[in-house]
């Protein structure tokens, strides 16, 4: 689940909550998608909680891409 | 006769309701060069307009004025339209420019029409060319110029709005002659890197600042790129050709970056409603299989199981029953035949039988007695027989008439000697 895009875990947890919703899933079936909900509940929030120094590159003439910032938040 | 002497204020209100009603002057399109330019502080332009050997005076008031695009300066060549009329006061006519154009952009603006509507017949515009774009970008590139408005306003906003993507600028000039192939490359270049989006574009200039975004190899390289391109030239009122050809258009590069990834805080209130949404959900599905279950477990079966048992104890008891009835009956009607058989009269006295037919037989047997002739004869009757008849009576019988009479015993030959 860590290895997966924002965008697929996303998509994941939207397809559950609809399966849940349309309410004639099994018991067991559904206490292990509540489960797996949950735990892409808080991969989601992960990712979205692990907003580290946001990443900002330019691509220099040579090809390579050094960290860009803009004139006024140097 | 006298001579009548007009105002000077008439004569000019004269001409300029001649002017003001003439068809031809009312609008006018002239072209010519700036010079003797006055902006008045409360913004109206005054100006001469000439060409090698001639001049006419202009104004332009304020509410026209402030809609113009550039800043006419001395030298500058334009295109106006307007109407020619006499301000009173001086007796100058003049033209009052209504609009005013740089010239030379007209040029730029057929060429902007030809190309968007030979690039919207090859189709390039088509809906269906439109790639989606992802919801939750990681890599983003941004194809601008690394100085400027654009580049901060985009990267701020989306650090404002989604710190976890990464972006990738692929810096290049946005105007001159050079810019267009320069942003051509770029775009080439990104599409050889693996990014979400890319945001193409400038902050807003005028026409010909805008103008390589109007360029044909600029609109193909949009259009030929693999990754979905969100445009965001100049200003909201700009539209370029990068902007129906890309995928989407921004009305800014503010709004391209607003477009291009979503609000954190509101996927962060997203995540919590499907977090709540699951819960309340198994909740509920939780709550309706034990409402399920306590329904079975009240129901009348497993509460008491014996009085299924019972039930069926009773039905199989009454069919015990049934079917002793039956038998019982049925032995008695056997019994009650067999009973009446063996007690029958016959039965009991089967001689009853052998006696009844000897007593026929006796009664048969005197009877014949009884009728026998001869029998009669022994008790002393006879027998009278007239020519081999027996008779009964005297008729046919006359005197003299030979019978026969049997007795008992032998016969007789009497002769009838009286009848009657």
């Amino acid at each position: 689940m860590e290895k997966k895009k924002f965008d697929e875990l996303m998509t994941d947890l939207e397809k559950i909550v609809k399966e849940l919703e349309q309410g004639d899933i099994d018991l067991e079936v559904s206490i292990e998608k509540y489960t797996e909900a949950m735990k892409l509940v808080k991969a989601c929030g992960d990712k979205l909680g692990s907003a580290l120094e946001s990443v900002n590159k330019i691509r220099t003439e040579n090809g390579d891409f050094i960290d860009f910032k803009t004139e006024d938040n140097q | 006769m006298e001579k009548r002497y007009i105002t000077v204020s008439t004569l000019n209100r004269y001409l300029k309701n001649k002017l003001d009603t003439d068809p031809n002057l009312g609008r006018v399109s002239l072209k010519g060069e700036i010079s003797n330019f006055k902006g008045h502080t409360r913004g109206h332009l005054y100006f001469t307009l000439k060409d090698e050997t001639s001049r006419i005076s202009a104004v332009m008031f304020q509410f026209n004025a402030s809609k113009l695009s550039f800043k006419p300066e001395d030298g500058m060549t334009v295109l106006v339209e307007g109407k020619i009329s006499i301000y009173e006061a001086t007796g100058a006519y003049q033209i009052y420019v209504e609009n005013m154009e740089e010239d030379g952009l007209g040029n730029l603006y057929l060429k902007y029409e030809e190309l968007k509507k030979r690039l919207a017949a090859q189709g390039l515009f088509n809906e269906e060319h439109k790639k989606p774009l992802p919801k939750f970008p990681e890599k983003i590139g941004i194809i601008t110029a690394p100085t400027g408005a654009a580049v901060k306003d985009i990267l701020s906003t989306i650090k404002r709005r989604y710190p976890i993507c990464e972006t990738y600028l692929f810096p290049c000039l946005v105007q001159g002659e050079l810019a267009k192939d320069d942003i051509v490359k770029q775009i080439i270049e990104a599409n050889n890197h693996d990014l979400d989006v890319l945001i193409v574009g400038r902050g807003g200039g005028s026409i010909e600042d805008l103008w390589a975004f109007n360029e044909e190899v600029v609109a193909e390289a949009i259009f030929n790129s693999k990754i979905p391109i969100i445009s965001a030239v100049g200003h909201e009122i700009d539209f370029t050709i990068a902007d129906f050809v890309a995928d989407l258009r921004a009305p800014t590069p503010t709004g391209a970056a607003e477009i291009a990834v979503p609000n954190i805080a509101d996927l962060n209130v997203l995540i919590s409603q499907y977090k709540i949404r699951t819960t309340n959900l198994i909740g509920h599905l939780l709550k309706n299989q034990k409402t399920r279950l306590n329904n079975l477990k009240n129901s009348y079966v497993l509460k008491s199981p014996l009085a299924v048992y019972e039930q069926k104890e009773q039905k199989l008891s009454n069919l015990v029953n049934t079917l002793n009835s039956i038998i019982q009956n049925n032995l008695q009607l056997k019994i009650n035949k067999y009973t009446y058989i063996t007690e029958s009269y016959i039965i009991n006295n089967p001689e009853s039988l052998f006696i009844n037919n000897q007593n026929k037989y006796n009664l048969i047997l005197n009877k014949l007695e009884l009728l026998n002739p001869i029998s009669i004869l022994s008790k002393g009757y006879s027998v009278v027989k007239f020519e081999n008849r027996i008779i009964k009576n005297i008729e046919n019988i006359k005197i003299g008439d030979v019978v026969n009479i049997k007795l008992h015993q032998g016969e007789i030959k009497a002769k009838v000697e009286k009848v009657g």
